[in-house]
């Protein structure tokens, strides 16, 4: 806490969390990226489902595909988003658990949780509790739905928070289905959001030394990523509808196929001078006064076959070699990305977005970097994910001033430790 | 009483144009801080995208510029003129924090860069916002949603396997930049009350994308393999479709209960969480006919309670009627002298202390343009020459 040579923003804020799978736990990573102390406590009766069970679930993805004898320690979804934390396990339906639990809440600033709305009354840890040992805590709840309401107990995840916010009613081709996307999105926007309110209650304690609770609703954060199509609905009446990549305000817009095993290219063109400056370089400069696209009104009547001469000229090249034409005219273009390409891309690799964190059991592996450069501080990310329990002893002992005999007895009752029983 | 504003001691001047960096001042307004928007004389381009009332297009009744916009004070600036770079520096000389959307060089052209703010104040925080950041061979590049979507690995895993990836409804990857902007800033703060000085802070909305896609990243790191198009099913119930996921064989039994089969529960081959993984589309037959006697409603209270997992697909008609979100009091209404009352999201969350809330409708063009320039001292002779020169 004293090193003077750590000038990450909030090394001086200490969080005990209980967050896990992704919204939550992304919250709780930017915390660690900024350089706080989180301690993530799971229950070994109730790992992180992100860690993927054990044994294995069919749907973990762990390093060359090899769960390992640990295989709650390898897998991608937890270790993506638990970078720099600490993880001590706790089954806080122990007395001696809970004590502990509460000590480390009142050295704590924070405490952050993303379980359904009856957990943490469940297990007696509301407010008021907390705030009995620590007047000046900060509790970040974010239940799928929210603290109140009718639905404030209904789980939630991902594929459930993304139908009921209007988004997947939204997502599809023009006259299909709705869709879910493709991966829970909601859950990183949510995530961020969570840590917005933490800061701006870490901003609050500090001029006035007071705490809060924060009761974020991850439907309700995701609602507001279609500001748009709601007030279309409550300003005109009319129910908005699913238009794939179709837009007002552009055209062409869309994906379109390139060469390659499943490669598209995104294309973009925003005004006339865009229009015209795209024509030059697809070589039919006669399109740009053509009546069927001569103008952006003109352009959407006749969109089926604007994507069709669009597609035409890109189907047999490199999206790479597409977007860098384009884009050599100032015409939004770039690449449709798949995740492993992501570490090969000129940009992200030239900023060196990607920074390479080593942990014993899975070599050394690139991870996603914060989405925020601050000027002064190094942008390093604060360290490996935690292996399960793995600084359980650590924090027992040198925060807690807990004896060895005490944490032994602790691990042979199955408190704590960093095995959990086989599912 | 005027209520608890927890960002109440900051003041913030937003020179961006676009969503992104909107969205950014916009959680600063929304939790009190005094935000001064400036908008070129002919508007900010969000004035262009509407919605508008009735479908008629005027640029002080944009339901976006409306909703990113309330709360926060308007004054124009044309950063073209001599004159109005130097209110613009007066400005940033008084603000905690700075929003910009400009690539690497253009702040510096105009003399208002980060070095020269720095030297008359060195406690300002400078938020840059752009598609691909201030460095790296992309950094002239031109972007939009659909452009920042595909370039962040976002895209690719959206829609059927067979057809175009298809891009999230809205513009999600500028709100996800616009809340690392807050983010970098919020923390560049916290920073500055050990140290008195402010930082730069840089924002990639391409990164700020990607940062968000970390665990599919990750996950092909592990297995060298990216994931395809592809998502969790929706099943067709009586009136729309909904999300079921049967995670637990508890649940399982207590579905069955719901629907009047409990024999079902107890066939084999759907009898671990891993073999109804391994069956899905036998388990998806099997379930149709039992949906279809359902409205998304009746199933969702009749097996939500019972800790399934379900939801919805609710559409936005359906949305701003949620009982839920009723009782939370979600949608906020703002009621705008141009446009009138509009419905719109509330609150992204609830502080118990230091609440969320609409203060004052977004200013129309050039509101505030007497009340701000008056503050930096100009005298109403000095204003009607701004005026007359188009520098305002």
């Amino acid at each position: 806490m004293s090193d003077m040579s750590d000038i990450r923003p909030l090394r001086h804020i200490r969080a005990t969390v209980l967050t896990q799978a992704w919204a939550g736990a992304f919250t709780t990573r930017l915390l660690a990226d900024m350089g706080a102390e989180v301690i993530q406590v799971e229950s070994l009766n109730r790992i992180d489902p992100w860690r993927g069970g054990y044994p294995p679930r069919l749907s973990g993805t762990y390093p060359n595909r090899d769960p390992g004898e640990r295989p709650f320690d390898r897998n991608a979804a937890f270790n993506s988003v638990n970078t720099g934390k600490k993880a001590i396990t706790l089954d806080l339906n122990h007395s001696e658990a809970m004590d502990a639990f509460l000590e480390l809440v009142s050295i704590s600033d924070i405490v952050a949780e993303n379980f359904s709305g009856r957990v943490l009354p469940n297990l007696g840890l509301e407010y008021p509790v907390l705030r009995s040992v620590n007047p000046g805590v900060i509790l970040l709840r974010m239940p799928a739905y929210g603290v109140s309401g009718p639905y404030a107990n209904y789980m939630g995840n991902g594929g459930t928070i993304e139908p009921m916010s209007g988004i997947t009613s939204l997502l599809g081709y023009e006259g299909g289905p709705p869709m879910n996307s493709g991966v829970m999105h909601t859950d990183p926007f949510a995530g961020l959001m969570g840590m917005a309110g933490l800061m701006i209650a870490l901003h609050h304690r500090a001029r006035t030394g007071r705490g809060q609770e924060i009761d974020l609703s991850q439907q309700e954060t995701s609602i507001s990523l279609i500001p748009d199509h709601i007030m279309a609905y409550t300003m005109t009446g009319k129910a908005p509808q699913r238009r794939g990549n179709l837009s007002d305000h552009m055209a062409p817009h869309n994906n379109y196929r390139c060469k390659g095993d499943d490669s598209w290219v995104a294309i973009t063109v925003r005004s006339e001078e865009e229009w015209k400056r795209f024509c030059a370089v697809i070589g039919k400069s006669e399109l740009a006064s053509d009546p069927r696209f001569h103008d952006l009104s003109a352009r959407l009547d006749n969109i089926e076959e604007l994507d069709r001469i669009v597609s035409e000229w890109t189907r047999n090249k490199d999206a790479y070699d597409v977007a860098n034409s384009l884009q050599s005219q100032s015409v939004p273009s770039a690449p449709v990305l798949k995740a492993a390409e992501l570490l090969h891309n000129p940009q992200l690799k030239a900023r060196g977005f990607f920074q390479t964190l080593e942990r014993e059991d899975t070599g050394p592996l690139p991870y996603a970097g914060p989405a925020w450069r601050l000027s002064e501080t190094p942008g390093k990310l604060g360290g490996p994910p935690p292996g399960l329990g793995q600084h359980s002893e650590e924090v027992l002992r040198d925060l807690l001033g807990m004896s060895q005999s005490a944490i032994d007895d602790l691990v042979q009752r199955a408190i704590t430790g960093d095995t959990p029983p086989t599912d | 009483m005027t209520p608890n504003r927890a960002l109440s001691d900051l003041r913030v001047v937003d020179l961006s144009n676009g969503i992104a960096g909107a969205f950014c001042s916009k959680l600063f307004a929304d939790f009190g801080a005094d935000v001064i928007k400036a908008e070129p004389p002919s508007g900010d381009p969000t004035r262009s995208l509407g919605p508008f009332p009735d479908g008629a297009s005027d640029p002080n009744a944009s339901g976006m510029f409306i909703y990113l916009n309330a709360n926060k004070r308007g004054v124009t600036l044309e950063l073209k003129s001599e004159r109005g770079r130097s209110v613009a520096a007066d400005l940033m000389a008084k603000a905690d924090v700075i929003v910009d959307s400009f690539v690497l060089g253009t702040m510096e052209r105009m003399g208002l860069g980060y070095d020269t703010i720095q030297k008359t104040n060195p406690a300002a925080i400078m938020v840059s916002i752009t598609p691909f950041g201030q460095t790296g061979p992309w950094r002239d590049w031109q972007a939009t949603e659909l452009v920042e979507y595909a370039a962040s690995g976002l895209s690719y895993v959206n829609g059927s396997p067979d057809r175009e990836p298809l891009k999230e409804p809205g513009f999600e990857s500028s709100y996800q930049a616009g809340a690392s902007g807050f983010l970098g800033a919020m923390t560049a703060l916290a920073r500055r009350d050990f140290t008195g000085r402010g930082q730069r802070v840089e924002i990639s909305i391409q990164e700020a994308a990607a940062a968000t896609f970390a665990p599919q990243f990750l996950g092909a790191m592990h297995s060298g393999e990216s994931p395809g198009r592809g998502s969790t099913p929706l099943l067709p119930c009586k009136d729309g479709y909904v999300s079921l996921n049967v995670r637990h064989d508890a649940t399982w039994e207590y579905m069955w209960l719901f629907f009047d089969a409990p024999e079902i529960a107890q066939d084999t081959r759907f009898a671990t969480a891993a073999e109804r993984r391994r069956r899905a589309d036998e388990l998806e037959e099997l379930l149709l006919p039992y949906l279809a006697k359902y409205t998304m409603e009746e199933l969702f209270h009749g097996l939500a309670p019972l800790r399934l997992l379900i939801g919805m697909t609710l559409a936005v008609e359906q949305l701003v009627d949620d009982p839920h979100l009723r009782e939370r009091g979600f949608f906020a209404s703002s009621p705008h002298p141009t446009a009138g009352e509009i419905v719109m999201p509330g609150a992204p969350f609830r502080m118990s202390e230091t609440p969320w809330s609409f203060d004052s409708p977004a200013p129309t063009i050039g509101q505030h343009n007497d009340e701000i320039f008056a503050e930096l001292g100009l005298n109403p002779g000095e204003l009607a020459r701004l005026r007359e020169e188009g520098d305002v």
